[in-house]
C-alpha cells in the first residue's frame, strides 16, 4: 500500500478529495485547485465526463453537450493539481474534519496509462465485442475500450470479468474463449496460434477430445447447444493443413538452457512435454519402442476417426519445433537409464502410457477369437488384419468399447454387440460416439455382465452373461450394478473383444521395476511436480493416471515439461497457474434477451452405408461460414478472451494482462461527493413496454440515437428496424412521481430534456410528428418556458396532457392507450415511443454512503439540511448535484461550486501547502541567432504511419530551409519521446520546433511544456496535424497523403521560421471583493469570501440586511427563516473580514478582473479584484383580481404572514381559494416563477391542518412542485386540499361584492365552477428590478436577458459567472429560485471568486491582439467588435504623439483575433498569428 | 364552449371525507388527475360515460348526488386495471366499492339495483337456512362437508 502524504494528526491538509467525474466532479475539481487545494478526483468509470458526456444536446440553448464539456475536461485533465484517479473506488474513510485519510482501491485497467497513447489500435484488433454502456447498449465496444473518443484519462481498459467456464473445463487449460472470439472474427491464423501457444495436435484434439469444455459451456444453460468448440478448433487446424502452410515461425527461443531430456513414450503427454521442453530451450529426444509415433492416438484410435495423414502432420510440427525422435528404441531392452545419462540427458520423462489391455478375469479367456481392445485395435491400425467372423461381442463401455465394435464392423463382422453392466448414461463414451455407433448398426446389451467364455475347438463360440440391476450408489457416486440371479442368457460369437480397462506395462529395468506403483498398478509420481522416486526421472500420462483421455494426457505433457524447467534450473517448484472454479463468470446479460440464441451449426457426415465400407473419416470439417458462425454463438462470459491480440499489436507495450489492484491511502482535509444519478430502470414498468418492443427507448438511449457520434452516426431511426419513424411519442413521468414504483419525487429535468430532444429530433427530419404526454409541463428554469412555447409553436411539437396507460406492440407499430382531459379513451399508433425516465441514486451509492458516514434518504439520496443545502450528516463531508435531490446540469455546476467553496473555507489556512507549480528552466534567448528547426513527425501507432510514409516525410523536412533535425517517432507525444525531444534540442541548439502529428487542440499544451523545459519560448513552436487532417482524411490514398503531410510539414517549418517568442503579462491581484446586495444570496456570498480570508465590502441598497427574507417567515421544510436570518446578519455584522456598508450602492466601476476600483455613493473608493451582482429581485404587484381593492384579496407572502403569526385574523375562513401564475407566465412575465407553486401547497396544506373545515382550493396552470417538493404536493392532496386546472386562455373570473364569486372552468368535467372564497390568494410571481439591474449592468459592462434579469456567461456550465471575468451573480438577480437554490449559488459564486483571489497575480494570455500605433485612426470598430471589453479608445502617447488610440487590455483580450479581422486599417494584429508567418505559410502551397 | 355551470350551492364539500372514510376510500385524496385508469379501464373503452378520473373528480367537488345517484357507476367490472395502472395508489375498483356502499345505505342505488340486492340476500338467506335443514335432517352429510372444507383449507395453505 502506498501512502501520499504524511500529516499530523489533528492538523489540516490541504487538499481535497472529490468522489465522481462528472460535471459535478470536474467543476468541484477545478474551482478547488483554482483555489489552492490538492484535488484527488475519484471517477469509478474507466473515465471522466460522467451523464453529461452521453447527452447530445442541452436545453435551452441547444449546445451541444461534449462540445462545452469537453474543455473543462481536457482543463481538469491538464491541471496540475488535480490527480485524475479514474476506474477506481473508495474503499473507506477515517479521521475528522480537516484531516480525512481515504482508501482508494485503483482497479486494474490491464493497460499502463504511463504507457498507453490512446491509439486505439488494440480496440481495432480486439476480437471480443460487447454493447457499449456509453451508448445505451444500442452501439457496440470491445473488451478493450474507452468509453468515447474525447475520455480522459485517454487510455485504455480491459473489461475482465474472471474466466470462462470453458478455459477452466480445459484440463491444459487452453484459451478457448480466446480462439473462439478470434475465429468469430475470421482471424483464423491468430485463432489457431493461440491454440497452439498453449497444446500442440490441435487437429487430432479437435476431432478426438471428449471436450469437457463445451460440457460446461454457459450458452448449455440458455436453453440451447454449447458452442461447438472441438469442431472450431478442427476447422482451424484443417484450414492451416489443407491449405498448405507450415507453422507460423516461432518467436526466437531462449539458446542458453540446451540441456538434453530424454522422453520415454511418443504419445500425447510424451509429445507435448518434448515440445514444451523445446520451445523452453531444451533438447528434448524422445524413445519409442514402436515403429511409428503417436502412442494410442495411432495404435488406439481408428483411422475414421482420426485420419493417420492430420497426426502425422501434427507430429512432424512437433518435430519441427526441436525435437527429436527415436522409434524402435524401447527403453529398458533397447536403451537404458545409464546409457541415457552417459549421454548427458539430465532428466527423463516417462510416459509410457499404459499399453496392456486388462484381463477379463472370466473363465475361458484364452480361447482363440478373445481379444482385448488394445490387442485389437494395435493390429488393426498396424495394418495386419483381423479375422473377426461374423458376429462380434465387444464388452465394456467406454470409447475403446466404441472404436473397437465400430472397428469390427469395418472388419466386415455383421453383428456386432456391445456388452455393458450398467445404463446407456452411464457409459463413459462420448455420446455422440455411441450414438454414430448405434447408426452404423452396433446393438447395444445394457445391464448385462459377462460370466464365462464358451468354445468349441478352441475357439470362442459364445458369450455367457448375466443380467444386472443398479444398485446403491457406490463411491463414483453411480449406481453400483448387482446381479439378477438366475439371469444368464447367451450371446452366439466369433470374436470377443474385452475393452474393460487397460495396465501399465513397466520398463524391463530393474531400478524402474522398484518404482513405486498404486493399487491399479500404475506408476506413482507426485501429483503436481510429476516426480518420482528417482531423482531426476519424471513420470506423466496414462502410465500415472490409467487410462484417461487425450486432453488430459497433453495437459500432463505440460505439467511435467514446466516441472523439468524447475528441476533443471534448480529453483522451487511453483504450479503452474491454475484457474479455479470460484473464478467462472456468469455468462454476461445479452442485450436482447428476447431473441434465442442461434441454433447450433454441425458438419455433415459420411451415410451411414458408406461408412462401414472402409475407414473414411466420418465426420467432415465445419465450413468457414459455419465455424465463424458457431463462435459467432459464443456468449463471451469472460468479455476479455486473452487472446493477447492487443499485447502483439500495442506499439507502446503498454498492455499488462498480469496487473492487479491498487489499494492507496490519501489524506485529505475535505471531501466532495458528487456521484450523480443513474436513469430509472423502465423494464420494472411493464406497461410501458421497454424490453419487450425494441422501438420503446429510454430518453437516454434516444440521446445517443440523436448523438452524431452515437450508435446510429446521428441518424434518427428505429433500432428494430432501421427505418426512420414518421411518430414518435414521449412519455412523461416514467420513474417520477409515482408511488406504484415508490419514487414519490419528481426528476426536475425530463419535461425539459424530453423538449429538447423532441425539437432535436424535428431537427433531424422536419417531417417527424413528436407528440409529449405529460400531466404537469415543468419549464420552471430560467427561459424554459420560451422554449416549451417555440417547441409548440416554431417545432410544432404536440402536446398532450394525458399519462398513457399502457403500450402494445401490433404490426410493427406501438399503439398507445390514453384519456384525454375533454373525456373518452384514444388509441393512437405511434413508430417509436421515448420514455422520459427519471433520475435516481446510482447503484451502490449506499455502500459509498456508508463508506463515507453520511446518512441518505429511503431512495439513497444523500441527506441535507435546507439552509446548507451542500453539507452531509458528516461534517467535512459536502455534495452537490443529483446525489442530495434530482437536478439540471447549472443547478449540479452551481452546487459544484458551492460545496468547492465549502471546503475552501474550510480549509483556507492551508491553502496552497500541497499545490505545485510548474517550474522551468531560464529561457534561452534566440533573438540573435538564425533558426535552426527540428522536425518531429509522428507515427502514432499506425494512426499516421499505417497511411502517410512517416519516414519519408521525416527525410523530406530535412530538406526545408532552416531545418537542422529531423526525425520520426512511434508516439510523439510518449512521455520517454518527451525526454528524447529534450535532448535533442539542447544536443542540437535546436531554437524552433515543429511536431507533425494529432491536433493541436488536446496536444499542443504538452509539446510547448516540453519546449519550456528544454529552455525554450514555448510560441517557437508550430504544430502540423497530419492525422485528423490527413491520414484519418485520405485513408485509401496513401500516396497523396504522403504528399499532403509533406505540405503540411513544409508550411508550419515557413511558419516556424518566422516565430518569435511571446511572453505574457501579469498583474497583480488585489484580494478583496465587492459584493452588492444584503440579502440571503449577499450575505452568504460575503461570509464564504471572508471565511476564505479576504476581505469583503458588503454594499447594501437599504437601511437593513435582509433583503426579501425579511418577508419570509418559515421555509419549504418549516425552517424558522427569522432565527436563521437573525444569526446571519450577526455573523456577517461579526466578521473582522466583512465590512458592511448600508444605504449605499455603487456609482461607478473601473477596471478589470483583479483590479477593479468602484466608486461608492458614499464618496468612498473600494479597490477590488472581484465583485459579486447579488441584487435581489422583487414580488409582483398584482393589478389583477382586485387586488388592492378587496381586502379579502391577498398575497401568498401576507398569507404565510398570518400564517406564521399564528392565526388568520378573526374567525378562520370557509373557503379559501388560491390562484397560482399571477405575475408569471404572462405575456408581460412570460417566465415561471418557481417558487409559487410549493409556497402554496405549502401554505395551502397549513391551513388544512389547522383548520381542516375549511376547504382549500388551488387553481393551477401546470403543478410545478419540482424534486422532493413533489411530496408537499402530495400532501395538500392528502389534506383535502382541491386542485383545478385552468388554461391560461380560460383564467379564472372573481367577482366582488358582500359575497365574492370565482368562477372557473374545470376542463375535466367541462363545467364551469363557482365559488365563494372568503379570502382569495394571489401567487405572485418574481420579477426582476429592472432599472436597478440596467444601472449596474452598464456600470459592469454584463448582459442582462429580456426580462431584466442577470443573463450568466452560459447557461450550463458557467452559471454564477459573466463574460466579463472576475464578475459573478446570484440569488434572485440572477433568475426566480428558491432559499436552498440561493444560498447555493451565492456559495458557487463565492468559491468562482476565491480562484481570482488565491492568486497573487494573474497571468494574461501572450496569444492576445496588440495595436499598431501608426495605423489606427481610432475609428472604435475594434471596442464593438470585441465581445470581452478588453478594446477601448484611449487618451495614450505613444512615441512623440499623443492622441486617441485603440488600447487592448491584455487581461481581457481572449487572443479570438475577431478585432484583427475587423479592423479596416490593419492597425491589430494577433501575437502568434501574425500576417507574416500565416502569409509564409500560404505562400508554401 | 361551455354550458353547464355548477354553483357552490350544490356541492357538498365534505362529501370526499365520507368517501375517504368508507373501507376501500382510503387512497381517494392522492388522485392528481392523470386519467391512467381511464385509459386502462376495459369498461371505458366500450362506455365512454364510465369515466373513472371523472368519477374520482366529481367526488372531490362534492357532487354527492350526481355521483351517488348515477347509474354509471354500477357499470364498474372491478377488473383491477384500474388499480394495477394508478401512479398514486388511489385504488379505484374499492373506491368503486365504497361508491356503492354509500349509495345502497343513503337510497341513491337505483331501484332495479336495489331489487337485485334484496333478491341477492333473499337467496343467500335461503341457501344458508336450506343448508341448516339439510344438515339437521343428515348429519354424515355435514361431517362429510367438514372434512372437505379441512381438505379444501390445507391444499390452499399449501399453495
Amino acid at each position: 500500500m502506498k501512502t501520499t502524504q504524511q500529516t499530523p494528526k489533528g492538523s489540516k491538509v490541504g487538499a481535497a478529495l472529490v468522489i465522481g467525474g462528472g460535471i459535478a466532479g470536474i467543476q468541484a475539481a477545478l474551482d478547488l485547485a483554482d483555489s489552492g487545494q490538492k484535488v484527488y478526483l475519484l471517477e469509478r468509470a474507466p473515465s471522466i465526463g460522467g451523464n453529461m458526456a452521453r447527452l447530445d444536446k442541452t436545453f435551452p440553448t441547444n449546445d451541444c453537450s461534449m462540445c462545452i464539456l469537453s474543455p473543462k475536461v481536457v482543463e481538469c485533465g491538464r491541471h496540475l493539481n488535480i490527480e485524475t484517479i479514474a476506474w477506481a473506488e473508495l474503499e473507506g474513510v477515517t479521521g475528522t474534519v480537516g484531516n480525512f485519510t481515504a482508501r482508494i482501491r485503483r482497479r486494474a485497467r490491464y493497460v499502463d496509462s504511463e504507457k498507453c497513447t490512446g491509439c486505439g489500435e488494440c480496440a481495432t484488433v480486439c476480437p471480443v465485442q460487447m454493447p457499449s454502456e456509453f451508448d445505451a447498449q444500442l452501439g457496440t465496444r470491445k473488451a478493450i475500450f474507452r468509453p468515447c473518443p474525447q475520455a480522459y484519462p485517454n487510455t485504455f481498459v480491459i473489461d475482465k470479468r474472471g474466466r470462462a467456464p470453458c478455459r477452466v473445463g480445459c484440463p491444459a487449460g487452453i484459451n478457448i474463449n480466446g480462439y473462439v472470439a478470434l475465429t468469430a472474427m475470421g482471424k483464423f491464423d491468430e485463432a489457431l496460434d493461440l491454440i497452439l501457444d498453449t497444446v500442440p495436435l490441435p487437429g487430432v484434439l479437435g476431432r478426438v477430445c471428449d471436450h469437457p469444455c463445451e460440457s460446461v459451456c454457459h450458452l448449455g444453460t440458455l436453453d440451447a447447444e454449447p458452442v461447438a468448440i472441438c469442431a472450431i478448433k478442427r476447422f482451424l487446424a484443417d484450414r492451416r493443413r489443407l491449405g498448405g502452410q507450415r507453422r507460423m515461425p516461432q518467436p526466437s527461443q531462449p539458446k542458453e538452457k540446451r540441456q538434453k531430456v530424454a522422453i520415454i513414450g511418443a504419445g500425447p503427454a510424451g509429445l507435448t512435454a518434448a515440445r514444451e521442453l523445446a520451445r523452453k530451450g531444451y533438447q528434448p529426444t524422445i524413445f519409442e519402442a514402436e515403429s511409428q509415433p503417436g502412442g494410442m492416438l495411432s495404435w488406439g484410435i481408428p483411422a475414421y476417426r482420426l485420419p493417420r495423414e492430420v497426426l502425422h502432420h501434427e507430429i512432424e510440427d512437433i518435430l519441427a519445433e526441436g525435437v527429436e525422435l527415436q522409434l524402435n528404441c524401447r527403453f529398458g531392452s533397447d536403451i537404458t537409464r545409464d546409457e541415457l545419462t552417459r549421454r548427458g540427458y539430465k532428466a527423463l520423462i516417462l510416459a509410457i502410457g499404459a499399453q496392456a489391455g486388462a484381463p477379463l478375469g472370466i473363465e475361458n479367456e484364452n480361447l482363440e477369437g478373445v481379444y482385448d481392445s488394445i490387442r485389437f485395435l494395435r493390429q488393426v491400425n498396424a495394418g495386419r488384419p483381423v479375422a473377426v467372423g461374423r458376429r462380434v461381442t465387444v464388452i465394456g463401455g467406454g470409447n475403446s468399447a466404441i472404436d473397437a465394435a465400430r472397428t469390427a464392423l469395418r472388419l466386415g463382422a455383421e453383428q456386432v454387440t456391445i456388452v455393458y453392466r450398467r445404463t446407456r448414461t452411464e457409459m463413459p463414451a462420448i455420446p455422440l460416439e455411441i450414438k454414430a455407433a448405434e447408426e452404423e448398426g452396433v446393438r447395444l446389451e445394457l445391464l448385462a455382465a459377462p460370466v464365462r467364455l464358451h468354445g468349441i475347438e478352441g475357439r470362442v463360440s459364445r458369450l455367457e452373461c448375466i443380467r444386472m440391476r443398479p444398485g446403491a450408489p457406490d463411491a463414483s457416486g453411480r449406481r453400483a450394478p448387482v446381479p439378477v440371479p438366475r439371469s444368464e442368457f447367451f450371446i452366439e460369437t466369433d470374436t470377443v473383444i474385452s475393452a474393460i480397462g487397460q495396465k501399465v506395462v513397466m520398463p524391463d529395468d530393474p531400478e524402474f521395476q522398484k518404482l513405486q506403483r498404486r493399487h491399479g498398478g500404475t506408476i506413482q509420481a507426485r501429483p503436481e511436480t510429476c516426480a518420482t522416486d528417482i531423482p531426476g526421472v519424471f513420470a506423466i500420462g496414462d502410465a500415472v493416471t490409467g487410462p484417461r483421455s487425450v486432453i488430459e494426457a497433453i495437459a500432463e505433457g505440460r505439467k511435467a515439461a514446466h516441472a523439468v524447467d524447475c528441476y533443471l534450473r534448480g529453483v522451487p517448484f511453483e504450479p503452474l497457474p491454475r484457474v479455479t472454479r470460484d473464478q467462472i463468470v456468469d455468462h454476461p446479460p445479452r442485450a436482447d434477451q428476447s431473441e434465442r440464441p442461434a441454433p447450433r451449426r454441425s458438419a455433415p457426415e459420411l451415410p451411414v452405408e458408406e461408412r462401414r465400407r472402409g475407414f473414411t473419416e466420418v465426420e467432415a470439417t465445419l465450413s468457414e461460414e459455419d465455424a465463424v458462425a458457431e463462435a459467432q454463438r459464443c456468449l463471451r462470459c469472460a468479455v476479455c478472451s486473452e487472446c493477447l491480440a492487443c499485447v502483439r499489436f500495442c506499439k507502446a507495450q503498454a498492455i499488462r494482462h498480469d496487473q492487479e489492484d491498487v489499494i492507496e491511502e490519501i489524506n485529505v482535509g475535505s471531501i466532495v461527493v458528487v456521484p450523480g444519478f443513474e436513469e430509472y430502470h423502465s423494464t420494472l414498468k411493464y406497461d410501458f413496454g421497454y424490453s419487450r418492443f425494441p422501438d420503446v427507448v429510454s430518453s437516454l438511449e434516444f440521446e445517443r440515437i440523436l448523438s452524431a457520434s452515437g450508435p446510429f452516426g446521428g441518424h434518427v431511426q428505429r433500432p428494430s428496424d432501421g427505418r426512420e419513424p414518421g411518430r414518435i411519442a414521449f412519455l412523461q413521468c416514467v420513474g417520477s412521481r409515482d408511488l406504484a414504483c415508490r419514487n414519490d419525487y419528481c426528476s426536475s429535468v425530463c419535461c425539459m430534456y424530453a423538449i429538447k430532444e423532441a425539437v432535436i429530433a424535428k431537427e433531424h427530419s422536419r417531417g417527424l410528428d413528436v407528440t409529449i404526454f405529460f400531466m404537469d409541463m415543468r419549464a420552471f428554469g430560467k427561459d424554459f418556458d420560451k422554449y416549451y412555447e417555440r417547441a409548440r409553436s416554431e417545432y410544432g411539437v404536440r402536446f398532450v396532457r394525458a399519462r398513457v396507460s399502457d403500450v402494445r406492440q401490433q404490426n410493427g407499430q406501438l399503439i398507445l392507450r390514453y384519456a384525454p382531459d375533454t373525456g373518452g379513451t384514444c388509441e393512437e399508433p405511434f413508430d417509436m415511443v421515448v420514455l422520459s425516465v427519471g433520475l435516481q441514486p446510482p447503484t451502490g451509492v449506499r455502500e459509498l454512503a456508508s463508506k463515507l458516514g453520511v446518512r441518505t434518504d429511503k431512495h439513497g439520496f444523500m441527506l441535507t439540511d435546507p439552509l446548507n443545502p451542500l453539507h452531509t450528516s458528516r461534517p467535512g463531508i459536502f455534495v452537490g448535484g443529483p446525489a442530495s435531490a434530482p437536478k439540471d446540469i447549472p443547478e449540479t455546476v452551481v452546487q459544484a461550486s458551492g460545496a468547492a467553496a465549502e471546503v475552501a473555507r474550510l480549509l483556507s489556512e492551508v491553502r496552497n501547502t500541497l499545490t505545485v507549480k510548474a517550474q522551468f528552466p531560464p529561457e534561452r534567448d534566440v533573438s540573435s541567432v538564425p533558426p535552426r528547426i527540428g522536425v518531429f513527425v509522428c507515427h502514432c501507432g499506425i494512426n499516421i504511419g499505417g497511411v502517410v510514409n512517416v519516414p519519408a516525410v521525416a527525410e523530406y523536412a530535412l530538406t526545408l530551409p532552416h531545418v537542422v533535425h529531423a526525425e520520426h517517432n512511434l508516439y510523439t507525444c510518449s512521455q520517454d519521446t518527451q525526454d528524447h525531444i529534450r535532448a535533442v534540442i539542447l544536443e542540437k541548439n535546436i531554437n524552433r520546433v515543429v511536431v507533425a502529428s494529432c491536433s493541436p487542440r488536446t496536444h499542443e499544451p504538452l509539446f510547448q511544456q516540453t519546449l519550456r523545459q528544454a529552455g525554450l519560448n514555448p510560441h517557437l513552436f508550430v504544430m502540423a496535424n497530419i492525422r485528423d487532417q490527413c491520414s484519418w482524411a485520405h485513408l485509401h490514398e496513401p500516396e497523396a497523403a504522403t504528399q499532403k503531410a509533406r505540405d503540411l510539414v513544409r508550411m508550419a517549418a515557413a511558419k516556424a521560421a518566422l516565430t518569435v517568442p511571446l511572453r505574457s503579462s501579469t498583474v497583480p491581484v488585489i484580494r478583496q471583493a465587492l459584493v452588492i446586495g444584503g440579502g440571503t444570496a449577499g450575505m452568504t456570498a460575503a461570509l464564504a469570501i471572508a471565511d476564505q480570508g479576504y476581505h469583503v465590502c458588503l454594499v447594501e441598497r437599504d437601511a437593513r440586511l435582509g433583503g426579501n427574507l425579511r418577508d419570509l417567515p418559515t421555509g419549504f421544510e418549516d425552517q424558522d427563516l427569522r432565527a436563521m436570518l437573525k444569526n446571519l446578519i450577526a455573523k456577517v455584522k461579526a466578521h473582522a473580514n466583512i465590512r458592511v456598508l448600508t444605504e449605499t450602492t455603487v456609482v461607478e466601476v473601473q477596471g478589470f478582473v483583479g483590479n477593479f476600483t468602484s466608486k461608492l455613493s458614499n464618496g468612498e473608493e473600494y479597490r477590488h479584484g472581484v465583485a459579486i451582482i447579488a441584487t435581489g429581485a422583487s414580488e409582483y404587484q398584482p393589478r389583477e383580481y382586485l387586488y388592492g381593492e378587496d381586502r379579502r384579496i391577498i398575497t401568498q407572502r401576507q398569507l404565510s404572514q398570518q400564517l406564521a403569526a399564528g392565526n388568520f385574523p378573526g374567525l378562520p375562513p370557509a373557503c379559501v381559494v388560491m390562484i397560482q401564475c399571477v405575475g408569471s407566465r404572462t405575456a408581460e412575465h412570460p417566465y415561471c416563477s418557481r417558487v409559487c407553486c410549493t409556497r402554496a401547497v405549502k401554505n395551502a396544506a397549513q391551513i388544512k391542518e389547522h383548520h381542516p373545515e375549511t376547504e382549500v382550493i388551488i387553481l393551477y396552470r401546470d403543478m410545478r412542485t419540482y424534486g422532493f417538493q413533489e411530496r408537499h404536493y402530495q400532501r395538500a392532496r392528502e389534506l383535502g386540499v382541491l386542485f383545478i386546472r385552468f388554461d391560461a386562455d380560460r383564467p379564472p373570473i372573481l367577482t366582488g361584492g358582500p359575497r365574492l364569486d370565482l368562477s372557473v372552468f374545470e376542463p375535466l368535467l367541462q363545467t364551469e365552477l363557482h365559488f365563494h372564497p372568503d379570502l382569495v390568494v394571489l401567487s405572485t410571481g418574481i420579477v426582476s428590478s429592472a432599472e436597478d439591474n440596467d444601472r449596474l449592468a452598464k456600470l459592469f459592462k454584463v448582459p442582462l436577458n429580456d426580462d431584466g434579469f442577470f443573463l450568466e456567461a452560459h447557461a450550463k456550465l458557467r452559471p454564477v459567472e459573466f463574460a466579463t471575468e472576475g464578475v459573478y451573480l446570484a440569488g434572485l438577480a440572477h433568475g426566480p429560485k428558491n432559499l436552498s437554490e440561493c444560498i447555493a449559488q451565492a456559495l458557487a459564486a463565492a468559491a468562482r471568486a476565491g480562484t481570482v483571489l488565491a492568486k497573487d497575480e494573474i497571468e494574461t494570455s501572450a496569444t492576445i491582439a496588440e495595436v499598431l500605433p501608426d495605423r489606427c485612426v481610432a475609428c472604435g470598430l475594434c471596442t464593438q467588435i470585441c465581445a470581452y471589453n478588453a478594446i477601448s479608445l484611449e487618451l495614450q502617447r505613444i512615441g512623440k504623439e499623443e492622441r486617441v488610440f485603440a488600447k487592448v487590455n491584455p487581461a481581457l483580450c481572449k487572443g479570438c483575433g475577431a478585432c484583427v479581422a475587423g479592423c479596416r486599417s490593419g492597425a491589430l494584429n494577433l501575437a502568434g498569428f501574425s500576417d507574416k508567418q500565416i502569409l509564409a505559410e500560404i505562400a508554401q502551397l | 364552449m361551455t354550458t353547464e355551470t355548477f354553483d357552490a350551492n350544490q356541492r357538498d364539500a365534505r362529501f370526499k371525507y365520507e368517501v375517504v372514510r368508507q373501507p376501500g376510500g382510503e387512497n381517494l385524496l392522492l388522485c392528481y388527475a392523470c386519467g391512467t385508469c381511464t385509459a386502462g379501464c376495459p369498461v371505458s373503452q366500450i362506455d365512454p360515460e364510465f369515466n373513472p378520473r371523472k368519477i374520482i373528480r366529481q367526488i372531490l367537488l362534492g357532487m354527492r348526488r350526481e355521483v351517488l345517484s348515477s347509474p354509471v357507476i354500477w357499470r364498474c367490472a372491478q377488473c383491477h386495471a384500474c388499480t394495477a395502472k394508478c401512479p398514486q395508489n388511489v385504488r379505484f375498483r374499492e373506491i368503486m366499492r365504497a361508491l356503492w356502499q354509500l349509495a345502497v345505505a343513503h337510497g341513491f342505488a337505483p331501484p332495479h339495483m336495489l331489487e337485485r340486492i334484496d333478491e341477492l340476500a333473499r337467496l343467500t338467506h335461503k341457501a344458508r337456512r336450506d343448508l341448516v335443514a339439510e344438515f339437521v335432517r343428515n348429519p354424515e352429510a355435514f361431517e362429510l362437508l367438514k372434512e372437505k372444507c379441512e381438505h379444501l383449507t390445507q391444499t390452499t395453505d399449501q399453495a
